[in-house]
């Protein structure tokens, strides 16, 4: 039987409107009280030690379950004392405790670039003695060497990223708002992916009622997966690497590599188990044509087309036999699927705009029938601010962080920072702001834009690679305010607890990572995760750095045209071919996502994908399984959280103990 | 109008094919394949989106 013609628009939304599960408020209280200020401050501090230490140790930083820990806290301590919280509360207690966790990791790249200034990749690529001193100080400082963030040396580097901070702070408020006032106002368009972030504070909010509903039993139920995965995956390696010098792992972190077992029969092939099976709830909530054509693909990629056609033809012409994954990455990738994936990234960029040009089209059409479409009047109490004063603000912000640029990087011509700023953000951000409206993801991305205008620049420094340019996206975040208004919370108090806890963050950020820094070298045997993949890394970072010197580097040897016309063409007649025979636009996504990709990274996905596909389904029903699955994450990301920064906390206290001489 | 960007889109697919069996894979071959590929694919949404709900189907639960 012939398929039926399904439009991008309605495929897409029909997934959005699954997770959709109730409709959004429309009146609107402040979520900020003295106790969601102080509850989130109090959480989020405490777990950011360990969400710092996790990331060097596991790769992850488990910052995602810290907030549903403040939400659980805050709910059982209300249950208590015989009082509710409200869902705008809630919201308001994830989004600033979500902020608190994540500030440690803001002065991570400090940790990163002291460790580069004084790597060999960086003194042989002859990079080590030209990054600014506005980056990092010089590697034989005092600051680098005695692992000290609170050292004088480290004062420009921090006073310049606090100033970026702040300018940044006001372009993105304002760059957001002004494009949410005309997206979801104006054009009322729909926001399908918004509902679910509303939903986590909705099933906590509603156990401190009289009620409980399901919602609270799913996320049980998900935490206790994750406190036992928790324990077996973080917390072994955390406990025992107090007690040993190599701690046990029951699983290898991150991956188990049989890329040299398969190069007898695929040469070029990879394949390295990832260990970490948390990925499975990513499987039970994406969609299942896009993990299963996305492993598929990745399968088809290291067992079939790079062993018997890349390798044959020597266009992966660098591999012998011996390499680990990494080397074999590497390798494949200045071969060929560095230029391969420039091209399909563009693709991404063009279907993107073929799927979103006729949209404006569309909606454009069909302006008089939308009612309220068209008006600018926002509803009464949401909070809002004028578009006249959020459109200064933006200006002083964005003016501001050109001139700072300026001053980093004089000899840069200013022509391309000023067309950054005031013509490609305010495009590049009005695309995506559309399609998170009606797709709820973004489409729109060139690729190598850095690297293009530094060649159209012909400015040949290298300080330029470290310096920040003005080419941003406000659009994603434009989601934010559409979440905000869901949940019935008043912006005003969002940006309020906004500009409340930004200043006790950026303190207590850079003493945790100071702290953290002092236990021991990173990375080190005590950060395995980091020791693991910061070489590489550092090829990566020398390799992409100098990759316009004397138009003679090895990055621009490894960029082909003809690979970069395979990638692109190629992706556009897969994308074609798709839409000529019928086939969901999800499969070019997972299609174009597995090409080249690892599979063995994709295996607990497919596991979770499979198991909801043709089980959980089945059990619970479609609907039923899709309203528990945010919430079943959400569970389980909060488990994981709880016992990792348990652990975490042993071990930290334990080696601040030891390392003290006296 | 969807078998014109069909017929584009297939047309662009077999040209790319043929620059990189038999031509080589010279880049400006597969960028004209490109082209034609890009002109198929923006036909085929502009007559999705621009086709006034004619061919409005609700995706079935079954994926």
């Amino acid at each position: 039987m012939a398929r039926e013609r399904i439009s991008q628009a309605d495929e897409w939304q029909a997934w959005a409107q699954r997770y959709d599960i109730e409709g959004g408020t429309r009146t609107f209280e402040s979520g900020l009280t003295v106790k969601v200020f102080f509850g989130a401050l109090f959480v989020g501090l405490l777990m950011m030690p360990g969400s710092i230490y996790l990331s060097y140790v596991s790769g992850q930083s488990g910052a995602a379950a810290a907030p549903w820990v403040a939400v659980i806290l805050f709910t059982e301590l209300a249950r208590r004392s015989f009082t509710t919280a409200r869902r705008q509360e809630l919201y308001m207690l994830l989004s600033l405790t979500g902020a608190a966790v994540g500030s440690g990791m803001q002065y991570r790249s400090f940790i990163w670039y002291a460790y580069f200034v004084n790597t060999p990749q960086a003194v042989s690529y002859e990079i080590a003695d030209k990054i600014p001193a506005w980056v990092v100080p010089a590697g034989d400082s005092v600051g680098v060497l005695s692992r000290s963030l609170l050292h004088p040396d480290w004062l420009l580097p921090i006073g310049i990223y606090l100033l970026t901070k702040l300018l940044g702070t006001l372009r993105f408020v304002s760059g957001q708002y002004i494009l949410f006032r005309f997206t979801a106002d104006l054009e009322r368009l729909p926001f399908p992916m918004a509902p679910i972030t509303a939903q986590g504070a909705t099933a906590l909010a509603e156990t401190t009622g009289k009620q409980e509903t399901w919602r609270w039993q799913v996320f049980s139920i998900g935490s206790m997966a994750g406190l036992l995965w928790g324990f077996i995956y973080i917390g072994v390696p955390a406990l025992t690497g107090v007690m040993m010098s190599t701690p046990i792992q029951i699983l290898k972190i991150p991956w188990i590599d049989f890329t040299q077992s398969i190069e007898g029969f695929a040469p070029t092939g990879v394949f390295a188990l990832r260990t970490d099976f948390s990925q499975m709830l990513i499987g039970f909530v994406l969609p299942f044509p896009v993990v299963m054509s996305e492993f598929v693909t990745a399968m088809l990629s290291q067992f079939f087309v790079n062993p018997h056609i890349l390798y044959r033809n020597e266009i992966l012409h660098q591999w012998h036999p011996g390499l680990d994954v990494r080397a074999v990455g590497l390798f494949n990738g200045l071969d060929f699927y560095r230029s391969y994936d420039m091209g399909k990234n563009f693709s991404l960029g063009l279907v993107g705009m073929a799927a979103s040009i006729p949209m404006i089209f569309k909606l454009r059409g069909t302006k008089k029938e939308a009612g309220q479409r068209g008006s600018l009047a926002t509803p009464p109490n949401r909070g809002d601010f004028p578009l006249w004063l959020m459109g200064i603000l933006w200006l002083i912000g964005m003016a501001g962080f050109v001139w700072l640029i300026h001053w980093m990087v004089p000899n840069f011509p200013l022509s391309f920072l000023l067309g950054f700023a005031f013509l490609y953000t305010p495009i590049n951000s009005y695309i995506t702001a559309r399609t998170f409206g009606v797709l709820g993801r973004d489409l729109f991305e060139i690729p190598y834009l850095h690297e293009i205008t530094f060649i159209l620049s012909r400015y040949e420094e290298i300080d330029i690679w470290f310096a920040p340019l003005p080419d941003e996206d406000y659009g994603a975040g434009t989601q934010g305010w559409r979440v905000l208004e869901l949940t019935g919370t008043t912006f005003t108090s969002n940006l309020a607890a906004t500009l409340l806890i930004m200043p006790i963050l950026i303190i207590s950020g850079i003493l945790v990572q100071h702290f953290i820094w002092q236990i021991a070298p990173i990375p080190s045997a005590q950060y395995p995760f980091v020791q693991m993949m910061w070489p590489i890394n550092a090829t990566h970072e020398c390799l992409m750095k100098t990759s316009l010197r004397d138009g003679n580097s090895e990055m621009l040897q490894a960029i082909r045209g003809d690979y970069v016309a395979a990638g692109f063409t190629s992706s556009l007649a897969i994308y074609g071919m798709l839409w000529v025979f019928k086939y969901p636009s999800m499969w070019f996504y997972g299609i174009i996502g597995g090409i080249g990709a690892d599979p063995g990274s994709m295996v607990a996905r497919l596991l979770g994908a499979v198991i909801g596909r043709f089980y959980m389904i089945k059990r619970f029903g479609l609907k039923r399984w899709f309203m528990f699955n945010p919430v079943l994450a959400a569970g389980f990301a909060c488990g994981v959280g709880l016992v990792g920064m348990g652990t975490v906390a042993i071990a930290l206290v334990s080696k601040a103990v030891i390392v003290k001489p006296f | 109008m969807e078998k014109l960007a069909s017929l584009i889109i297939i047309i662009g697919t077999v040209l790319w094919f043929v620059s990189v069996l038999f031509l080589g894979g010279s880049w400006q071959w597969q960028m004209f394949a490109a082209l034609i590929l890009t002109v198929g694919i923006f036909t085929a949404h502009f007559w999705e989106e621009l086709s006034e709900g004619r061919n409005k189907k609700t995706p079935k639960d079954d994926n």
